[in-house]
């Protein structure tokens, strides 16, 4: 029967999976689940996911979802997977857990929020909301401080100066890859101020190549729609 | 534990064996070398844990070592929050030896310079195991479970498909009932108490999430008889992280807080079976609760007086 991964690419945490089982050679087949289609309301995928998210995993009779919990799993489950992706000393898997349980209700919440309402909502068929965009502006700004303060010190490549990714780095630049929708210049002016997280975006980047890129292509496609789309409301006004 | 005893009986006697015909320099050589390689033997087969026990044993430790093992494990907490209240319970119930070190969130004390060394985030809980600084409750829960070799299995399974299901329900509570709960009882009822307003909006928005959660949590983890979560028949950290912030409620009005309980009789029986699962921990340790409660409604009853 083999893993099946349900996954929409527009979600950062499907992403993650998917780089993940690519990276470590984890044979799996990808269910597209289309979330602008409203594909994770089916009665067919609520069997899969009850709670109608991706992205979720079936491994024989196995279903999981939350993605922190199927990289653990996939991790400890395929001997294929490398240590340092979620190390099997205490500490160290320890402090990554502790990453990623932050992640949830800070740069999660942060970014996803001001992407979403600031710039994706309309693929959705949802209005824009500057009001909560803002909030989570501010969230994701304050946690993109924290982790350059307590995580990326010094000439760290990866967060807790690893010398290589874990499952942590691959979720939170995942999740910041979704700037890639908003506006350039706004994405710009985000950024610009914070170097250390630019470098460790780099860093994974080429430390997950070719995937990355390659996973992430869909944003760039989704992009151009909403861009297409802005210019389409202002030409009309 | 009973690894670390053979192994030591074999290394004690090896050097025994040896005493008669080697000399001092070669026996401590032999000792040491004998005592290193079992060492690595245990740290790549065995718990931690078990390998730091062993080293007690290990002649000449230096100052910092036998201080590092001497410290113990230290736990930051305000039984006022609900993560803090998961981890004292889950230490008492697994006769983990700690200290409790009082963090006062209503007196800022999480805010001192001290304590931003112990968790740079300036939140509780926090511990320090030896040199060893963890934060957040869900990584430090499953750090004391694979750490201490008292913790039964039922806590947080070795079988991976369990414990997978485990970190499923602790990763969605995060966004899902903490939030939820959380908002409410703080922007509803909680607040002054650290002198802050109160938020009726807010408190409402927090109320619709955690009432979808309560709901969530009854159709896919409490179905049919379970007594825990997942049908389990012993709690999880999950059940105890779950239902620790359920406690919250008690800070609230007692009837509006009947209202909202009233139809989750599943919710009801569940928080039931996870508070006698951890008798008697889990009602000491609440009792902070209980005088929170007294003083917010005294200070309610003053505001109404006074308008």
């Amino acid at each position: 029967m083999g893993l099946k991964v349900y996954a929409d690419r527009t979600s950062q945490p499907s992403r993650t999976i998917i780089i993940f089982c690519k990276m470590n050679q984890i044979d799996f087949e990808e269910v597209k689940i289309d979330l602008s289609k409203g594909q994770h309301r089916t009665p067919e995928f609520e069997k899969i996911n009850p709670m109608k998210k991706v992205p979720a995993i079936v491994d024989g009779r196995f279903k999981l979802f939350e993605s922190h919990a199927i990289l653990r799993y996939l991790a400890c489950s395929f001997p294929s997977v490398s240590d340092h992706w979620y190390p099997n000393d205490l500490t160290s898997r320890a402090k990554i857990d502790s990453i990623l349980d932050w992640h949830h209700a800070n740069l999660r919440q942060g970014a996803g929020t001001y992407v979403f309402h600031g710039a994706m909502a309309p693929a959705f068929g949802l209005p824009l909301n500057a009001q909560v965009a803002e909030q989570g502006k501010k969230l994701m700004l304050s946690s993109l401080s924290k982790i350059e303060l307590f995580w990326l010190r010094g000439d760290s490549r990866f967060l807790l100066g690893n010398s290589q990714p874990s499952i942590a780095d691959l979720s939170l630049v995942c999740e910041l890859m979704e700037l890639e929708v908003v506006d350039s210049e706004e994405r710009e002016r985000i950024l610009e101020p914070h170097q250390k997280i630019r470098d460790w975006m780099e860093n994974v980047k080429r430390a997950t190549h070719p995937h990355f890129l390659e996973v992430h292509g869909i944003l760039y496609e989704l992009k151009a729609r909403l861009e297409s789309r802005r210019n389409k409301v202002s030409t009309n006004l | 534990m009973s690894y670390s005893c053979v192994a030591i009986y074999l290394s004690q006697n090896h050097s025994k064996s040896l005493n008669k015909r080697i000399s001092p320099y070669k026996q401590t050589f032999i000792r040491l070398a004998t005592h290193y390689v079992i060492e690595l033997f245990f740290l790549f087969r065995l718990k931690f844990i078990e390998a730091i026990s062993f080293f007690r044993f290990l002649p000449f430790s230096g100052e910092e070592r036998e201080l590092e093992l001497e410290m113990g494990l230290k736990v930051y907490a305000d039984r006022t929050s609900q993560p803090s209240r998961a981890i004292i319970i889950f230490c008492k119930m697994n006769q983990i030896d700690f200290e409790e070190v009082k963090i006062d969130l209503s007196k800022g004390q999480h805010r001192t310079p001290e304590f931003e060394k112990i968790n740079p985030m300036k939140k509780v809980p926090a511990i320090v195991d030896g040199r060893f600084k963890l934060f957040e409750s869900h990584a430090i829960l499953r750090y004391l479970a694979c750490s201490f070799p008292s913790v039964s299995d039922h806590w947080y399974p070795n079988d991976l498909t369990s414990r997978a299901k485990i970190d499923s329900i602790l990763d969605w509570h995060h966004a899902n009932l903490r939030q939820g709960a959380g908002t409410y009882v703080f922007h509803g009822a909680m607040a002054p108490a650290f002198g802050l307003p109160l938020n009726a909006q807010v408190a409402e928005q927090g109320k619709k999430l955690m009432l979808s959660s309560l709901s969530k949590i009854e159709l896919f983890w409490l179905r049919g008889d379970s007594r825990f979560l997942l049908g389990n028949s012993q709690p999880s950290i999950a059940d105890l992280c779950l239902v620790c912030e359920l406690m919250e409620l008690e800070v609230v009005d007692s009837e509006e807080r009947e209202r909202i309980l009233e139809p989750h009789q599943k919710i009801r029986d569940w928080m039931e079976n996870v508070k006698r699962a951890t008798h008697p921990h889990f009602l000491e340790v609440h009792g902070i609760l209980y005088e929170l409660k007294a003083r917010l409604e005294s200070r309610r009853n003053k505001v109404s007086t006074n308008l």
